[in-house]
């Protein structure tokens, strides 16, 4: 019981200590793979978000790839944002 | 008085205000329900919405505001008023107004599909809220930034055994940056080598001391007289002092912001983040070391841990040049972070929000980790109130650095830790206000004045503007009017909440009540501090004939008053909206999953 208990202790230590150390680390390596996604995204199914650029035949070739992503990529191009966002994480401590 | 009762008082308000009120307030008020879908599951898209867990999410959050907020104010106000009257508002403030704050910018943004406070405020309040509260940021960034620019320069001007620490700290946060994100080194490793070289830097700069000092009577021989001379009432101990702008002074100010510049036009990876995170790591350790050794002073060291200063100077001290500076409202602008802070409902709208993944962390996450910045204010208080030796950033230092000696660490090398922590917690997030400043001013100007969307110029306009308000030299003016700013707009994300409670037929005391409270409060202060600034720096250094201070105090009533100007407006659109739905709540539109 008590060990279980230091356990379940040691491993919310473990989690604050990351939250306040790599956790920023890791969510900025995902913004920036997520932003070169969305490049390929737009440049290759940029009609579904009425941008054309890739020949169809091309974007009907790698459509299987990305039809997971799809649902989630228009929904984030769609959403309207404030300026201050995407550097949210970038202010801290005020 | 000593630090263990402090300590103890602290966290028993903690216990109590989370216990008795922050937590009934979640469950009979809000009614935080585990099962409803939070935005962050509904809407995961593995970047802005992605459930997290609660313990990171915390660690994440309390890294995100506290900062050099709490440390500044409780420093200033306990030079100000007496220690008495700081405790008493760190505990009152974040018991009935601070974490609901932080914990209510959270829930409206939950409850709204993870939309921003401007998103709810123009679909709630009225159109026109997102363009005065660009008004608000970028004059809210400008003054901190004013502020901080002349503090940093002061300090490091006046304590040449902490430059070196400051020039290996940028010199480690760029190879951070290097490493991780270039050369693949792992973490541990990474952060092992460079937080250890600058702690080594810090404690080892008093051996370059009179290195830097020479170099600074170089600079000063150079001209041989002082750059720009003005008056500042807030000098030497408030009784007010010619003040002179020496080139020495002038070097570390500019260096101050190239730092800055470069920080802010640089990619984020490459600078600003890694300095944070070397320079979290420094803050960290003497936080850490000195709370704890608050916490046992009074047994292994008593001499570090009995309070020296008074603890009350009155309600209107007598301040002499520096005018009036009544307890009400000044003392509740001047703490602010630790106290109550708009910026952190703000961001923690947009960032947060969108990472919890269930309605039972929200308030754990958001009134918690302001309960924890309210102990880091206390921390500031504590070590101000004990080392009352030379001016105020120098007693802070002095105090902190007497619990850190009681781990055994020679005082001298703790003092310098101290100090080092101090500087370091100001300098990085001086270069993101300069980020975030830029970016404001572009979003802001951009369409009127197209060079302002180039980062270069919109920088540099932003760094040559905190320049001209560091050399009215009135920090403490400064910091004033950037706690009334900031904790004005604690008051509008409050009367949003407020707003939101009435429409959703919920009830709104909790949040409305303070927010009236900190709107009058801060509008206020601000003309107060306005009046000041007229009275004590336009005035007497326009009859000298100094024109650079005139500019700058000219400048900055400017500012005040357009503050006020907006929150009259927020204010008014507020109370509308709130009339309007108060008789007449609406059906709280459901997350789209629910609704299919």
């Amino acid at each position: 019981m008590v060990t279980r208990r230091l356990a379940r202790l040691r491993g919310a230590m473990r989690d604050f200590v990351y939250g306040l150390t790599g956790y920023e680390f890791a969510r900025h390596a995902l913004e920036m793979r997520h932003e070169l996604e969305a490049v390929f995204m737009v440049v290759t199914f940029g009609e579904l978000i009425g941008v054309p650029v890739l020949p169809p035949v091309y974007s009907l070739r790698l459509l299987p790839y990305v039809v997971p992503e799809i649902a989630t990529w228009k929904r984030h191009m769609a959403r309207s944002r404030e300026f201050w966002e995407k550097h949210e994480y970038d202010l801290h401590g005020l | 008085m000593n630090t263990l009762l402090a300590v103890i008082i602290g966290a028993l308000t903690v216990y109590l205000a989370y216990t008795l009120y922050a937590r009934r307030i979640d469950r009979h008020v809000i009614q935080s329900d585990p099962k409803r879908k939070t935005p962050a599951v509904l809407y995961m898209d593995g970047v802005d919405f992605m459930p997290t867990n609660r313990n990171i999410l915390f660690g994440y959050h309390f890294k995100s505001i506290a900062a050099a907020g709490p440390i500044i104010g409780a420093i200033v106000a306990a030079n100000l008023w007496g220690w008495f009257p700081a405790i008493v508002w760190l505990i009152l403030g974040v018991s009935f107004l601070g974490w609901a704050s932080d914990y209510s910018g959270i829930v409206i943004s939950i409850r709204n599909e993870g939309n921003s406070l401007s998103a709810i405020a123009h679909r709630l309040v009225s159109p026109r809220t997102r363009t005065i509260l660009f008004v608000f940021i970028f004059f809210y960034l400008l003054l901190v930034a004013g502020a901080f620019v002349g503090i940093m320069a002061t300090v490091l001007e006046s304590q040449p055994k902490t430059q070196l620490g400051v020039i290996v700290l940028t010199a480690m946060g760029l190879l951070l940056g290097q490493m991780l994100y270039r050369w693949r080194t792992g973490l541990v490793r990474a952060t092992v080598l460079t937080v250890g070289l600058t702690l080594v830097a810090i404690l080892g700069g008093g051996l370059t001391e009179d290195v830097f000092k020479a170099f600074s009577t170089g600079l000063n021989n150079l001209t041989g007289a002082p750059l720009v001379t003005y008056f500042d009432p807030t000098l030497a101990n408030f009784k007010g002092a010619e003040a002179k702008i020496m080139p020495s002074l002038l070097f570390w100010a500019l260096s101050i912001s190239a730092f800055c510049y470069a920080g802010s036009v640089l990619p984020i990876w490459r600078m600003a983040q890694p300095v944070i995170y070397v320079g979290f790591w420094i803050t960290a350790l003497a936080m850490v070391l000195g709370l704890a050794g608050a916490l046992v002073a009074p047994f292994a060291k008593p001499e570090v841990a009995q309070f020296v200063i008074p603890a009350f100077k009155g309600f209107n001290p007598q301040l002499g040049p520096a005018g009036i500076m009544p307890l009400w409202p000044m003392l509740f602008v001047t703490i602010a972070c630790g106290a109550i802070s708009g910026w952190h409902a703000l961001f923690g709208a947009v960032g947060t929000a969108r990472q919890i993944e269930n309605e039972a962390d929200m308030l754990p996450i958001g009134g918690g980790s302001m309960f924890a910045e309210f102990l880091l204010g206390l921390l500031a208080l504590l070590a101000v109130s004990v080392g009352a030796k030379g001016a105020p950033v120098g007693a802070f230092a002095t105090g902190l650095g007497g619990f850190i000696s009681v781990w055994g660490i020679p005082l001298q090398y703790a003092t310098s830790l101290a100090f080092a922590a101090f500087i370091v917690i100001v300098l990085v997030v001086t270069q993101l206000l300069f980020r975030v400043q830029r970016v404001t001013l572009s979003e802001w100007l951009g369409d009127v004045v197209p060079p302002c969307r180039n980062q270069h110029v919109a920088s540099l306009i932003c760094v040559a503007l905190a320049i001209l308000l560091m050399l009215t030299g009135t920090w403490v003016y400064l910091w004033q009017l950037f706690g009334g700013a900031n904790q004005m707009m604690a008051a509008l994300s409050l009367l949003l909440v407020t707003v939101w409670l009435a429409s959703a037929g919920k009830n709104w005391m909790y949040a409305g009540l303070p927010a009236a409270f900190m709107w009058v409060t801060t509008c206020a202060s601000i003309l107060v501090t306005a009046y000041n600034l007229y009275t004590n720096v336009y005035q007497i250094n326009m009859a000298a004939g100094r024109m650079i201070p005139v500019v700058g105090s000219g400048l900055m009533i400017l500012v005040a008053l357009l503050l006020v100007v907006a929150a009259l407006y927020i204010g008014l659109d507020t109370w509308r909206a709130f009339q309007r739905y108060r008789h007449r709540p609406v059906q709280q539109p459901r997350p789209a999953a629910a609704r299919a």
